[in-house]
């Protein structure tokens, strides 16, 4: 991206070695300003998936802080460091034979029972997830609060790696997810009515004048069509 | 209606259900609604020992902390901390005696717990159920009774953590009676057990259940020979312990002969005549609705 | 980084404005603003629109599609020489399966998942991780027929006509008709789908069409779906392996002139390694970051069209390439996300584009070529607000949508956005949003027949790398829609394939050799090796000293 504006630069400490980047750039334009190809720890650059998880600590601050680098601007003697991966039990698992209930962890993630609830989890994500608390709605058996409370997680790890119960708590959430969406979602009738018609080939006949209909009729037919935003 | 914060434990919300249900259904006959706390988390489950490792504590205190915030956002009427089972009471009460006591360890704790919107100064009062109804008085009890338990041989089992240590506990440690004025204000016939102190074997249950069916048998056997012939208990880990390993202790004592074990919230609502959908009487690994048929306690 | 002051005298405009808009939105939009006619399109997107600027395409002189005016940017990086080494031995493969899926995306995990319960064993070879794709990016939905007022055929002549009529037929048949089937084998997989207080499924509207048909999952919506696919991918450990950070850099050939597999190149350790494969199906996404006519981009740092080479090189034929897709809305301030996907459902939750005025300009759910060229039209005008750093923009108001709606309304259907900005002092409930068109979306790609099978045998291909499903527009959830019909499509048809298919002698790039003769006799002159893996945004200023001429990550074509 060209950014042709003078920018004042800052200093900052990628893998220790201090770089002088412009103000106002993201962990990540900070790092291929300061000449880092990445090849990993980068991936959307727009927050959704996770790939771009750091860690940083700011001078006179004892916090490690988490972020996703493509989100997180950086800031003066900011040190750095990027965490692309982090290796997660994956529980193994027929959704079709799983129920939904409390009991579910036990055969998948049982380690979820060693909670200290001690929020460490919360503390380090960048989503600022309550991820303790989903954790806790699980040791419960409640999957839907679960399910609620860990959406918006992008599955960076940095929670895991912060555990000190050792806990895999995005892959536990994505789980009772699952279940959620598939068993406890309450589900309306019309998509089943309406694979029913497409089966029973009722649109077919349409299909087949519609495919057939030279340009000039099918214009017209496009531009004349009633728009209708009503849901009956 | 009084409202008053109340804090489930994990128990409380899948196995123990029945406890929870049952206690809100006579706390509302007893004009007292239990708040449940919005965002709570599993008290520890068990009392950390250790001087240096405070992160054990970290649980029980924002419990504490998260229960204090949810009384004053919420103006509720009793500030208060309402608990059920008996494992959760002991483990708050200790945690929050020690942050009390020792003020070096509460600040180290709060400033862990640097996420939180406000920090935690001791100040929570944790009480058991029992311990309301105490307040709420046996006569007040006595009065809200239409169906009195007067022909029922009812003998009450404490265990250990509602009674010890003696600092947290919310009676005598030797010689409890909370249970027993209780089952008298609802007209039970109360038997008494040399046993009802003893202990139930505990998380034991989860490696040797042998040791727990023993220590059981016991408890059980000495209130029988007392004759009893039901017996409450106020901690899901001591009913789960007492009812569900009679199967344990059948196969050890051929000529043992089943006891039903129910939360004393259960029989308070046959007392009281409420509902009894929400009382969980079916939930139990010894069924004590015959013995509650029998004795006309119950409708058919 | 909240709106600098210069800024808030026209955000102040667009409050004044506001009560009296939320005044046309209970009318109907459609009856104030009423949407362009056929002319009316024609006029705002020749005059406006990126692809119809003279610079815009470039004839090709080599491969399949030699002679067609293409996209100038995917001319020249069509045009250039493989990177595979010279003479490389292809005598010993180093992984063997019934199908090579590459790339890891939305489309690749359909076509795995499907391809196994078809009985194949599948290897998936990605770039970055699995499920780093510009699917886990998709915030507003997914399109299907789900309402009794609408139907599969209503679906059907909407994406035709935002297509501009190009669209080959019968494949769009099969998306629309596949699309309630696809929503119901998601929700099986335990997508969770945003629904009404019935349990019907949430629909809302996007441009182009003509009924409520989006479905959405909060404004997670791809990661939704994509970490569920994945999810289901590895619980498949037996039957699927997953190649990370080793993507493909050319497919392979057998002595029938059958794709037989597909050379991989390890971006951490440089190695290379050869897979034999009865089947390959191609999902590896569009070209956003190859910032066509320098625009700022929505698309994942691995979309550099890297499918589409390897199979052109192959003889892959192409379709479409002619049309770019700019998203109508890609933000502009503050400058830290230039260039990101502001969602088409802000729209279609009453969201409006409005001028620095504050004045309400165009209907906010035209296809979004003609949305975009609008949007365009109105800045040329001077109607535009200019950033510090000299971009431009107009305003889409987002605080209309709580007063419509109810508060609430955003915080919940729009978390990820509320918490983008929200990261730079802005809020999205009180302020509107500075936006411009962003380059969004390949419509064209390899031709594919209605089983994904391309031009040439062995070879299938899915998702945004084909051409022929969207036409030269793709409406707003039809890319969703696109991966999840045709990923699982392509692993049917491939594992089928693969179970009549035997490799037939030795493996061979004799087509690799062949291109390269036909770049030599074209001469065309060219230092650029492609696929190109990922963009260059190196300050090289900044390492250009002592580089290694080795680094196969430094473009030759620099």
């Amino acid at each position: 991206m060209s950014e042709e504006i003078e920018a004042k630069l800052i200093p900052i400490f990628i893998l220790s070695r201090m770089h002088m980047v412009p103000e106002g750039s993201t962990i990540i334009t900070a790092m291929e300003y300061a000449g880092f190809k990445l090849k990993k720890g980068v991936g959307c650059r727009e927050g959704f998936c996770g790939a771009c998880a750091s860690l940083y600590r700011l001078e006179g601050d004892f916090k490690l802080h988490g972020s996703l680098g493509c989100q997180t601007v950086v800031q003066p003697n900011m040190q750095i460091v990027q965490i692309p991966y982090t290796p997660s039990p994956k529980a193994i698992y027929d959704l079709e034979t799983l129920n939904a209930e409390q009991e579910v962890f036990t055969n998948t993630y049982p380690e979820l029972y060693r909670c200290l609830a001690c929020n460490t989890c919360a503390k380090i994500c960048p989503q600022e997830i309550l991820v303790m608390d989903y954790v806790q709605a699980g040791i419960k058996g409640n999957l839907a609060l679960m399910a609620d409370l860990s959406f918006d997680c992008i599955m960076c790890g940095l929670c895991t790696t912060r555990c000190p119960a050792e806990i895999t708590q995005f892959n536990a959430a994505l789980l009772a997810r699952r279940l959620y969406g598939k068993y406890l979602n309450k589900k309306g009738r019309f998509l089943e009515y309406r694979i029913k018609q497409i089966l029973e080939g009722k649109f077919e006949e349409g299909y087949q004048e519609l495919m057939n209909l030279p340009k000039e009729a099918l214009t017209k037919r496009y531009f004349d069509r009633e728009l209708n935003f009503n849901i009956t | 209606m009084k409202r008053i914060p109340y804090y489930p434990g994990c128990s409380l919300q899948t196995k123990a259900k029945h406890f929870e249900t049952s206690a809100m259904a006579v706390a509302e006959a007893l004009d007292y609604e239990l708040v449940t706390l919005p965002r709570w988390n599993c008290c520890g489950a068990v009392h950390s020992l250790t001087t240096d490792d405070l992160m054990h504590h970290v649980a029980p205190v924002t419990t504490l902390l998260r229960s204090k915030e949810f009384s004053a956002e919420n103006h509720l009427d009793d500030s208060r901390l309402v608990v059920l089972c008996a494992m959760c009471l002991n483990v708050l009460k200790r945690t929050n005696k020690r942050v009390q006591e020792l003020l070096e360890d509460r600040t180290k704790i709060n400033d862990f717990m640097y996420l939180e919107n406000s920090k935690y100064d001791g100040s929570t009062i944790v009480i058991h159920f029992l311990e309301l109804l105490r307040e709420i008085g046996w006569e007040t009890l006595s009065q809200k009774v239409k169906h009195p338990l007067s022909n029922l041989a009812v003998s009450p089992y404490y265990g250990c953590l509602l009674l010890r240590p003696k600092e947290v506990g919310i009676d005598n440690p030797e010689a409890p009676t909370i249970q027993e004025d209780l089952l008298k204000s609802l007209d039970a016939k109360v038997i008494e057990n040399p046993l009802k102190n003893r202990c139930c074997g505990s998380y034991h249950t989860l490696v040797d259940k042998d040791v727990v069916a023993e220590l059981g048998y016991d408890i059980l056997i000495n209130a029988q020979k007392a004759g009893a012939e039901i017996i409450t208990t106020s901690c899901p880990l001591c009913a789960f312990n007492l009812d569900q390993r009679q199967e344990n202790i059948l196969k050890k004592h051929p000529d043992f002969t089943k006891i039903p074990v129910v939360y004393f919230t259960e029989l308070m609502m046959i007392a009281f005549d409420l509902p009894l959908e929400k009382a969980g009487l079916d939930m139990h690994y010894v069924d004590p609705r015959p013995l509650l048929l029998k004795k006309e306690m119950l409708h058919e | 980084m909240a709106y600098p002051d210069y800024m808030r005298e026209s955000i102040e405009l667009v409050r004044q404005s506001r009560l009296k808009r939320i005044e046309i939105d209970k009318i109907g939009i459609q009856n104030v603003m009423t949407p362009l006619t056929e002319e009316g399109r024609k006029k705002v997107l020749s005059e406006n629109h990126p692809d119809y600027t003279p610079d815009a395409r470039k004839q090709i002189r080599i491969g399949p599609n030699a002679g067609e005016w293409l996209t100038t940017k995917v001319v020249e990086i069509l045009e250039s020489h493989s990177r595979l080494p010279k003479n490389f031995n292809l005598d010993q493969p180093d992984y063997e399966t019934d199908v090579l899926v590459i790339g890891g995306g939305g489309a690749g995990c359909q076509a795995a998942i499907w391809a196994r319960l078809h009985d194949a064993k599948v290897i998936i070879s990605t770039k970055l991780r699995i499920g780093d794709a510009n699917s886990m990016m998709s915030q507003g939905g997914m399109q299907a027929a789900v309402n009794p007022n609408d139907s599969p055929l209503i679906h059907y002549l909407d994406a035709l006509g935002g297509g501009h009529f190009d669209n080959k037929p019968g494949l769009l048949k099969i998306l629309t008709q596949e699309a309630p089937k696809a929503v119901k084998h998601l929700e099986d997989l335990g997508v969770i789908w945003d629904r009404i207080a019935d349990g019907n499924l949430q629909t809302k509207t996007g441009g182009g069409t003509s009924r409520r048909r989006m479905l959405s999952s909060r404004d997670y919506t791809g990661a939704e779906i994509m970490r569920v696919l994945r999810d289901e991918v590895r619980n498949h450990p037996e039957d699927i392996t997953v190649l990370e950070y080793f993507p493909a850099i050319e497919l392979v050939k057998d002595q029938e002139g059958k794709v037989a597999g597909a050379i991989l190149f390890h971006m951490e350790t440089g190695e290379y390694a050869v897979v034999k494969a009865k089947t390959v199906i191609i999902t590896t996404g569009g070209f956003g970051r190859l910032h066509i006519k320098d625009f700022p981009t929505t698309n994942h740092y691995g979309a550099t069209m890297d499918g589409l080479v390897m199979a052109y090189r192959a003889g892959a034929k192409l379709l479409h390439m002619d049309s770019v897709q700019f998203h109508p809305t890609g933000a502009v301030y503050p400058a830290q996300i230039l260039g990101f996907l502001i969602t088409e459902k802000i729209r279609g939750f009453g969201g409006q584009p409005v001028n620095k005025y504050g004045e309400l300009f165009v209907f906010p759910l035209e296809p979004r070529d003609v949305e975009a060229s609008d949007y365009i039209q109105e800045c040329r005008a001077g109607k535009g607000i200019t950033t510090p750093d000299g971009h431009v923009g107009i305003w889409l108001d987002s605080p209309i949508i709580d007063l419509i709606h109810g508060s609430g309304t955003i915080e919940k259907n729009f978390p990820a956005m509320l918490r983008q900005y929200k990261r730079f002092d802005i809020d999205i409930r009180v302020d509107p949003m500075l936006v411009y068109p962003t380059l969004h979306y390949q419509n064209g790609g390899i031709e594919i027949n209605e089983d994904t099978s391309t031009s040439i045998p062995g070879l299938f291909a899915a998702g945004e790398c084909t051409g022929g499903v969207h036409g030269r527009n793709r409406l707003m959830g039809n890319s969703v829609l696109d991966y999840n019909v045709f990923g699982r499509i392509s692993g049917i048809a491939a594992a089928k394939k693969a179970k009549e298919t035997t490799i037939s002698g030795k493996l061979h790039t004799d087509h690799i050799q062949q291109y390269e003769k036909e770049i030599q006799s074209a001469k065309i002159e060219t230092t650029l090796k492609t696929p190109i893996l990922l963009p260059e945004y190196r300050n090289l200023k900044n390492v250009s000293k002592h580089l290694d001429e080795y680094d196969p990550f430094l473009p030759a074509g620099l």
